[in-house]
């Protein structure tokens, strides 16, 4: 390809024509851009007003302007083709690198030259598992999954408990031999000790937790196996007529009697810490967005540990009383219809705190049977970051964003993310959640003054852009972003930041219709636990004051006006 | 039934991060231009060409094109194809790519499996609209063309730069020196790499061996290159000049010899004659053009995505496998796996009608031709469809129902102008929606040649209007991806130009955008028809609005809009009145966009029924644009019995519309109304009123009225009995001339919450321009 040569030349139209009455001729010219954009007649139109020429040259001009720019076109055209050949016969143009792009472009864009593939594993079983999920098999599956999270739970209580007792055990230990010192031991000793202890501590978590990932490895393969036969089983089913084979009913009897005997060991102990917390407000309304393009939305706003929406609850009595949440949740999987979470997190990816570590310990409450463990999906991540490193730099200068430098100076180090940074994990194992955006915040969300051209929030409209399309059509979003009540969230403070991103979210769902990706139906805004019932209120009220709420107004011409239900 | 048409699907690229358009308004999608840009092709008809029928946009930037098919390709006909044949495939083939050229149009991948053949062996050309369409590939992100038969140059020259109308010759001479040389395909063995090193090697070709001499060398069928005709050699070389300078364009090489050398018309290629094509050649559903045909084949639940789907070409990846790992701030998405189902597939997916056929198989063959002008005996008299009698929605989706109004308004549109009455009335039932565009150009009447009328007006020049026009195009009409595409833009500023170059009295207001839309929008690919359906349209129904001073028109045109509330809805222009909501605050965005941002079906039924309760003169207003036809048959004509001009601010003083003497004469016909649908109520003395008045009215002197009060109540007397059992029929209250009791005491009515009252204009006095004063029968 040779570099772009100049997109237009000019040529003169010079049109001569005599005058009816004397053998007078007369001319005019005028400059014309090849190649031509536009109507030529209306050219021709606009010469004979313009030159105030007679009309009975209109239609020899038309001919001939007709003429000319087809042949100044094609000439133009045949130029830059001559050019660029010659270009490649004397070697002025690699040959070689051009076949090299165009080899590229079709294996890379056309079904026809691209490199044969097969479905990979990961679309396979996407495949089956879309497929039994939509079957009959579908309650033995969860069934399934929900026996074998149990199990991975009370592995990990198993582990907290342990490690709990072994810190009591040692404290004392410590105590003992630190209130001695001087008395019966040393220094030394305490050091040794204090060694002692860290080693054994990482020892127990060590092997338990090297039990838990080889459990849920087992269950992993396991699961996928038996998924694998049913399918086929039913395969068999649907061609023939023998009776099922009994193997699913049998795994499940299994677990679930294997479960329920440990369980009722420990059913009375923490029986109380396992009921779910239910959001504790909430409200919701259906809204129209656009004022041409009218849209449907379902807006909801609550008050809630944002966690909430990841957590599987066990309750005391398991197997019985699955979440139903669980069922809607793995029916869409893998659908059009996926559920987004928005997780605000640090931008350190190497050590996890806060609500992201809390939100690592859920997904490792149980077995992920389609996606990588969480802890791979986030290395996965750490390697992706690097690559952001370098393309920033290489972006520096075109950076045109207008971010304040201190902004940027705060992810200081290069591979850390920066604040608006989103990154994204898949999980089949959360109770109402597949997808998280982790979006980086840092210190600066916590001030009152923020506008719309921060960071934050120009990440939500990442956000959005990725669910639009994503065909993420669930999505929630922490409302002050903030999973956590803190003294500096006022009143005003609450209402501030509430509208901010109310009316930010408002113009980036607005926006988004016109990007013809999947439209968001259902929309959540999580506000902290803590939150004090009057804010709640407010800000709740602040919903259809934003987003314009559709009550149908029913009247009837003629008679008295009819309200919706008078009390 | 054989298929007639097929669909295919590919993807736009989709715009990267935060771009922003130089107008500061986020980029339009791909798609839409593509869609905006590709209406065009739906025009075309050409013998040689298969004919657009429809593109359609599906989510995430998927374009679906719906285009006339054929089974037979050049690439499928086994048999090796005769010299003769050979020459006719060229010819036609040149034809249209001549015809496209003609439009700037370049097909650019031209291949043996874009040649298609219809039954009788004539060349449909297929996929020519690709290159066009996507904006000379600029706006998807794959390589257009078949490496094995694109031309050196489409590799080397910038891939920015527009391809000539050339590199569609040597593609078309890289298949006929296949065919001449009975090849399957030329360099079938190389792999792609190999294929192109091959095709850019020839730019390095001594120049007095012929590229086709070496293809035969290369392919060793020496023998055969030799034993072409000459002729023949002479035209595949022509096409396989290196130097596009020495190629000759599709329009030059119809002017070959060759094509003289051979009647071309009787050849046959491949094996057409089978015997069900002549069973099938004679399905009546054949005899529709191809639009209707698809129209029907949609209503009859012909969906081209699901039927893409179905056959597997539209496959789609679980969206959760592919959701991208990163999305830094500045917006690049990193971590993203390509999804292998969005990869450009082209292959042809037929579409079958017998669904439609199948639906339509009741209707008899006489539906195909119904009887226009004149009445048969022998055909009954056609049973009507059941959705007949059904509502309009109902109406607009009943496959059958708009089978017969598709075949009628194409056979009276044919006809028009001389056909204008019939087309009036059929269109009173409803108009079928895929003839909208021009039966409504035919309802207001647009005839002769607009089109040379819109060529000649000036569209380019720049005046004080573009700016406003700039403004407010793109970002109104946001909701149809037709009028927000780049090309609709395009048309709405030229039309609107053209508008206010042939209108110098009048200015663009806003609102003017939103009167052109459902113009440009059913006439998408016909400018000239919206611009001269705007130009029928505007006189009709917004005559003088456009004014740059139009406060007159507008302010007169307000205050009848609150006599006519007055008129119909008492306790609404009472209640308004008493809030002061004049109609200055809120009406005149309907008036100046006629309602199209209203439900307009509903506004529509309700004008009706409004329009045909309100005599005529009320609505008389001095800046309407023909003041009624005048000279009425068999009735008194007088200046007084008519409506003349009252300035605003007596229109604005008086509560209640006059009406006209001439309309009053006519509701008191008791041949036309047996039972009467006015009341006289005549305000004068009572010494007058029993010298002669109005038959059948009652007198309540004003006297009698307590004008004093704010609110006067009616008198209590029995004529106010009277004027209570009688509301609803017209109120026309009548005084001596132009004295304001009359005035005065309709307003007190109007207070009293009764209906349709009016005062009538210059008083009792014009009945005796009619002699129709009479004593009142005593009570």
């Amino acid at each position: 390809m040779t570099p772009s040569t100049e997109k237009t030349i000019e040529r003169k139209f010079i049109f001569e024509f005599s005058a009816q009455t004397s053998n007078e001729t007369y001319q005019f010219e005028v400059p014309i851009h090849i190649p031509f954009v536009g109507n030529i007649n209306e050219l021709s139109q606009r010469l004979i007003t313009l030159f105030k020429v007679p009309v009975y040259i209109e239609k020899d001009l038309e001919a001939e302007l007709k003429l000319f720019v087809e042949q100044e076109t094609l000439s133009y055209l045949d130029n830059i083709a001559v050019d660029a050949i010659k270009r490649g016969q004397n070697g002025e143009v690699d040959v070689e690198e051009i076949i090299k792009n165009f080899e590229r472009l079709f294996k890379e864009e056309t079904a026809e030259y691209a490199a044969p593939r097969g479905s990979t594993d990961e679309e396979l079983f996407a495949t089956v598992y879309h497929k039994l999920v939509h079957s009959p098999a579908l309650e033995a599956m969860l069934q399934v999954e929900h026996a074998y999270s149990i199990v991975v739970n009370e592995m990990t209580t198993q582990r907290d408990d342990e490690l709990a007792a072994l810190t009591e055990r040692q404290g004392k230990e410590m105590s003992h031999l630190v209130s001695g010192i001087g008395d019966f031991s040393t220094e030394a000793e305490v050091n040794s000790l204090a060694a002692r202890h860290c080693e054994d501590q990482n020892m127990v978590q060590a092997k338990i937790n090297s039990q838990i990932d080889s459990l849920q490895e087992t269950q992993r393969r396991e699961y996928r196996e038996w998924l694998m036969k049913l399918l086929e089983e039913q395969a068999e089913e649907a061609s023939s007529v023998t009776p099922p084979t009994p193997s699913p009913t049998h795994i499940v009897r299994h677990i679930t009697t294997e479960v329920s005997s440990k369980e009722k060991k420990k059913s009375s102990s923490d029986a109380k810490a396992d009921v779910p917390s239910n959001p504790s407000m909430e409200e919701s309304f259906t809204i129209h967005l656009g004022s041409q393009m009218k849209q449907m939305h379902n807006i909801r706003i609550m008050s809630a540990d944002v966690l909430h929406l990841c957590k599987t609850h066990l309750s005391a009595n398991g197997v019985k009383h699955m979440q139903p949440q669980r069922l809607q949740t793995a029916l869409a999987l893998y659908s059009n219809d996926l559920c987004g979470l928005v997780l605000l997190t640090d931008g350190l990816i190497s050590s996890y705190s806060g609500t992201t570590k809390e939100f690592i310990n859920v997904c490792q409450q149980s077995t992920e049977f389609h996606f990588p463990p969480i802890d791979d999906q986030l290395e996965k991540i750490r390697e992706g970051v690097k690559e952001t490193a370098s393309w920033r730099q290489e972006h520096w200068g075109s950076e045109n964003l207008s971010l304040s430098g201190q902004q940027w100076r705060r992810a200081s180090s290069a591979g850390a993310l920066r604040t608006g940074d989103v990154y994204v994990t898949r999980h089949s194992n959360l109770n109402e959640v597949h997808v998280v955006f982790h979006m980086v915040i840092d210190d600066s969300l916590r001030s009152s003054d923020m506008n719309s051209r921060h960071p934050a929030i120009l990440g939500l409209r990442n956000v959005l852009k990725m669910a639009c399309s994503n065909d993420v059509t669930t999505l929630t979003v922490p409302l002050l972003l903030a999973h956590h009540m803190t003294e500096e969230m006022t009143v005003a403070w609450c209402a501030k930041r509430a509208e901010l991103v109310l009316k930010c979210v408002k113009g980036f769902m607005i926006e988004m219709a016109s990007w013809g990706g999947s439209e968001l139906k259902n929309l959540q805004f999580v506000v902290p636990e803590g939150i004090s019932d009057e804010v709640f209120v407010s800000l709740a009220a602040m919903l259809p004051s934003v987003f314009r709420v559709s009550n149908p107004l029913v009247f009837k011409a003629s008679s008295a006006p009819i309200t919706p239900k008078t009390a | 039934m054989e298929p007639r048409f097929a669909g295919m699907t590919f993807f736009a690229t989709s715009h990267a991060g935060d771009v922003c358009g130089t107008n500061g308004l986020p980029l339009t999608p791909n798609s839409i231009t593509i869609y905006g840009r590709s209406q065009i092709l739906r025009t075309f008809s050409h013998p040689n060409l298969c004919m657009y029928l429809d593109i359609i946009r599906g989510k995430h930037e998927r374009t679906m094109i719906v285009s006339e098919f054929y089974a037979q390709s050049l690439a499928s006909v086994q048999d090796s194809i005769s010299v003769p044949g050979i020459v006719k495939i060229c010819h036609q083939t040149l034809k249209a790519l001549s015809f496209i050229n003609s439009f700037e149009i370049v097909h650019r991948c031209l291949a043996p499996d874009n040649i298609l053949f219809d039954a009788q062996g004539n060349v449909k050309l297929f996929n020519y609209g690709l290159y066009f369409m996507t904006g000379k590939g600029a706006d998807v992100s794959f390589p257009i063309g078949n490496p094995r038969y694109m031309a050196p140059e489409v590799f080397l020259v910038d891939s920015q730069i527009a391809s000539s109308p050339k590199v569609d010759i040597w593609s078309l001479g890289i298949i006929l020196a296949e065919q001449a040389l009975g090849l399957g395909q030329v360099w079938s063995e190389l792999k792609l790499a190999q294929l192109m090193r091959k095709v850019l090697s020839l730019i390095n070709c001594n120049s007095d061996t012929s590229v086709f001499s070496r293809i035969a060398r290369e392919h060793s069928c020496w023998t055969k290159y030799e034993n072409l005709p000459q002729s023949l050699v002479h035209l595949i070389n022509s096409c396989l000049q290196l130097n596009p300078s020495d190629r000759p364009t599709p329009k030059e090489l119809l002017q070959f010899s060759i094509f003289k050398e051979y009647t071309l018309d009787d050849i046959q290629i491949g094996k057409f004659d089978r015997p069900d094509t002549l069973f099938e050649n004679i399905h009546p559903l054949n005899s529709l053009p191809l639009q209707e045909l698809y129209y029907l084949w949609r209503l009859a639940g012909g969906d081209v995505q699901s039927e893409l789907k179905k056959q597997g070409l539209i496959r789609t990846m679980p969206p959760i496998l592919s959701v991208p790992r990163l999305v830094l701030l500045e917006g690049s998405v990193l971590g993203k796996r390509r999804d292998q189902t969005s990869l450009l597939d082209l292959k042809i997916i037929p579409l079958s009608l017998d669904s439609l056929r199948n639906r339509l198989a009741p209707v008899p063959f006489s539906a195909y031709y119904p009887l226009i002008e004149t009445k048969s005996d022998i055909l009954n008299e056609e049973e009507e469809c059941d959705a007949a009698t059904l509502p309009l929605i109902i109406r607009e989706r009943d496959t059958e129902y708009q089978f017969r109004r598709v075949v009628l308004f194409r056979r009276l549109l044919e006809g028009y102008p001389h056909t204008k009455a019939s087309i009036v009335r059929e269109a009173r039932q409803d108009i079928p929606p895929l003839y909208r565009g021009r039966v409504w150009a035919a309802l207001l009447e647009v005839e002769g040649d607009f089109e040379s009328f819109y060529v000649e007006t000036d569209k380019e020049t720049p005046n004080h209007t573009d700016r406003q026009i700039e403004v407010d195009i793109p970002r109104c009409h946001q909701y149809d991806e037709l009028l927000s595409s780049r090309e609709g833009h395009r048309k709405f500023k030229r039309v609107l130009k053209a508008w206010v170059e042939r209108n110098p009295q009048y200015v663009y207001w806003q609102g003017l955008d939103s009167l052109c839309a459902p113009f440009i929008y059913l006439n998408f690919n016909n400018e000239a028809l919206a611009f001269a359906c705007l130009s029928a349209f505007i006189p009709k129904y917004l005559h003088r609005f456009f004014l740059k001073d139009n406060s007159a028109v507008i302010r007169e045109y307000l205050a009848k809009f609150t006599h006519i509330i007055a008129f119909h809805d008492p306790e609404l222009s009472n209640h308004l009145q008493e809030i002061g909501f004049i109609p200055e605050l809120f009406a005149i965005p309907w008036f100046l966009t006629m309602f199209s941002q209203v439900d307009i079906e509903r506004c529509l039924s309700d004008s009706v029924a409004f329009y045909c309760c309100t005599p005529r003169s009320t609505t008389y207003r001095q800046h309407e644009r023909c003041p009624g036809k005048i000279s009425q048959k068999n009735k008194p004509y007088h200046p007084d019995l008519e409506m003349s001009a009252q300035s605003v601010a007596e229109l604005q003083a008086e509560s209640c519309p006059r009406i006209s003497g001439a309309d009053l004469l006519d509701l008191l016909d008791s041949s036309k109304f047996p039972r009467p649908k006015v009341l006289v109520v005549d305000v004068r003395n009572p010494e007058l009123f029993h010298l002669g008045t109005a038959p059948g009215s009652i007198n309540i002197p004003h006297s009698r009225f307590d004008l004093t009060q704010e609110s006067p109540p009616l008198p209590a007397c029995p004529e106010a009995n009277i004027l209570l059992q009688n509301r609803g029929k017209i109120l026309v209250v009548a005084g001596q001339g132009d004295s304001p009791h009359a005035v005065q005491v309709a307003q007190v009515l109007l207070r009293n919450g009764l209906p349709k009252v009016c005062v009538l204009n210059r008083g009792i006095d014009v009945l005796q321009l009619a002699n129709l004063l009479t004593k009142p029968t005593s009570s």
